[in-house]
């Protein structure tokens, strides 16, 4: 090994992400990822949604090469991750979904280990020291992981990620398993990194206000393929303003093909058993839902609410993200 | 696999990347693993229990109760070195269980994710292993000196007693790290422990000359890379009569016998640390 290292083809200068025809199949024949493209700009936070088995972390496994695509390529900061993993993964630094800490050892040795084995450069201490400060767990760095609370574990291994000064960061479900304000200060956390450094985030989750939140684009997986990819507020905007809900007993197709009859509902509304969704574009909610009442189709519930990407999912997927997940 | 070509499409020209030299990278990756090993102690004492105890009680007991043996070499200091053969394997055995607890803790895939070859996270465990295993020897050969072994510590001796033993710990260590990334579980790579790190040693030469066994079982003592290691150690600390190198080669030059038994525990040594780096490595990626 070299401590300098083989500069990318140069007649491939890439985005910081890229991804192109990538194809994933397991011994056993079980199909993870199905042909999926997408590009991330450097600076760029991209979000990957879709409940477990949509093919997420695959696609992670393939970026940080622990992975071999089947078929297909794929660079991060313009190296291949089949033909110059080394140069892909210096580039790049990973908090996987499991937790990923030598337990018995301080937050501190963990924070170092990564240093040395990423050649961090000298200042790298003080880069932990304000990685740990900004992260809100300086003050306990010197105690065994095994004391550390969930959140705060989760803390350090993003503390421990950034201390390489990756330009590419990959955060597979950053914030599963996490109590709902632990949740939410640490996406305060990793805005406020975005924020601070500029770098390249790739970020999977089920949670779609985090997505919402954090991300500039983001690609809804459903069954190994990229259903659709936008930036959130577009996504949210297919939606109109406003959705209706309302549920019905049995099959709400047949309400459906009622309420599209009457023109209330258009194309973009859509049934998922009994339970209706129908987008409101022109900011005609009470009229509808009167209108809706008086069809006497025999609605159990009817409420209108702000979409959601979950909606964007339903739609294009016919399931719901936090069921799947 | 089918691989493409990327269509060239913008932007950002890449930036060099620092990486760490693979001799840091090896000393992180030994220090580490020394650091979890010391905070677990049973890891370093347990497996130095057995050979002690054979080397200070049974071999003392065993001379006593039937005298000088083969050739008139003490068969006190004889079997205690031969618990230099019980104390190899089952010390790379317990350390191979590491791997498991790295894999099932999670701790792996941080370090599979390092810009580092991943040979080097084997010769990382190598280190540690070797070091540890020096270390329990020294313990194990003192006590048993202390005890009345009579040893003849010469320095030619003591590079081929050092030169058998490191060989013989890493082959051992590679199997170990082998078998430790096809195993899924803990308790599935304990149920191995005594096939691979006890079994051979009742056919190795330990408690007695391999001579004595039945032609088939003669055999198989012979390809045992345990039997070879542990004439060159008994060549180094006891000399040629106590070694045993005459019953592997018959007659000629015991210098000349040592050398080619030291090739084999050398041959066992690659063999052991290839099969450990490839099994990791092709463990490593799905």
């Amino acid at each position: 090994m070299r401590s300098t290292h083989e500069d990318p083809d140069p007649s491939v200068s890439t985005a910081a992400i890229q991804v192109q025809s990538l194809r994933k199949t397991y011994p056993g024949g079980v199909e993870a990822v199905k042909d999926i493209s997408f590009d991330v700009a450097p600076g760029e936070v991209f979000g990957l949604l879709g409940p477990n088995g949509a093919g997420k972390s695959t696609t992670i496994g393939v970026l940080t090469t622990t992975v071999r695509p089947t078929t297909g390529a794929a660079r991060v900061a313009g190296y291949d991750v089949v033909a110059q993993p080394l140069e892909a993964r210096a580039a790049s630094s990973v908090v996987f979904q499991d937790q990923v800490l030598d337990l018995t050892l301080s937050g501190q040795r963990n924070i170092d280990i990564h240093a040395l084995l990423w050649g961090a450069p000298r200042g790298a201490a003080d880069r932990a020291h304000e990685m740990a400060s900004l992260l809100g767990i300086d003050g306990i760095l010197a105690r065994p992981v095994a004391t550390y609370s969930g959140g705060q574990r989760r803390r350090l291994e993003i503390a421990r990620a950034l201390v390489s000064r990756p330009r590419v960061l990959f955060l597979d479900e950053p914030t599963v398993g996490l109590d709902p304000r632990i949740r939410a200060e640490l996406i305060d956390a990793i805005a406020g990194l975005r924020a601070a450094d500029g770098m390249t985030i790739l970020l999977t989750t089920h949670y779609l206000d985090e997505a919402e939140r954090l991300c500039d684009r983001v690609a809804i997986m459903h069954e190994g393929r990229i259903v659709t990819m936008e930036a959130p507020v577009t996504l949210l905007g297919s939606l109109g303003h406003e959705v209706i809900e309302l549920r019905v007993p049995g099959d709400g197709q047949r309400a459906l093909s009622v309420l599209r009859a009457q023109r209330i509902a258009d194309e973009q509304a859509f049934a998922v058993g009994g339970t209706l969704t129908i987008p409101m574009r022109n900011g005609d909610a009470p009229r509808a839902v009167a209108a809706i009442r008086e069809l006497g189709i025999g609605a159990t519930a009817i409420s209108t609410r702000p979409p959601s990407l979950d909606d964007v999912y339903l739609r294009l997927t016919g399931d719901r993200i936090a069921l799947a997940a | 696999m089918a691989t493409m070509t990327l269509t060239p499409t913008a932007v950002t020209a890449p930036v060099r990347t620092p990486r760490p030299r693979v001799l840091a990278a090896v000393a992180t990756l030994a220090a580490r693993r020394l650091a979890l090993s010391v905070r677990t102690p049973r890891e370093l004492v347990v497996p130095l229990l057995t050979p002690v105890l054979f080397a200070l009680v049974i071999a003392p007991a065993l001379r006593d109760a039937f005298g000088a043996t083969h050739n008139g070499v003490d068969y006190m200091s004889f079997v205690a070195l031969a618990t230099v053969g019980l104390l190899i394997p089952l010390n790379t055995q317990f350390a191979g269980l590491g791997v498991i607890v790295d894999r099932l803790g999670g701790a792996q895939r941080e370090l599979l994710a390092a810009p580092i070859p991943r040979a080097l996270l084997v010769l990382g465990n190598v280190v540690v292993v070797t070091g540890i295993t020096a270390l329990q020897l020294t313990v194990l050969i003192v006590l048993a000196a202390l005890r009345g072994a009579q040893f003849h510590f010469t320095a030619s001796g003591m590079a081929w007693f050092v030169g058998a033993a490191l060989l013989f710990t890493i082959g051992m260590y590679g199997i170990a790290e082998a078998l430790a990334s096809r195993m899924a579980r803990q308790e599935e790579y304990i149920s191995a422990t005594p096939a691979v790190a006890i079994v051979p040693w009742f056919f190795a030469g330990t408690l007695f000359p391999i001579s004595v066994l039945p032609a088939f079982l003669d055999a198989f003592a012979k390809v045992l890379p345990l039997t070879h290691a542990l004439a060159v150690v008994r060549y180094g600390l006891l000399g040629a009569p106590a070694s045993g190198l005459h019953d592997i080669w018959g007659s000629g030059d015991p210098a000349r016998m040592a050398v080619y038994s030291l090739g084999v525990v050398a041959l066992f040594a690659v063999v052991g640390l290839g099969l450990a780096v490839r099994t990791f490595t092709r463990k490593a990626v799905h």
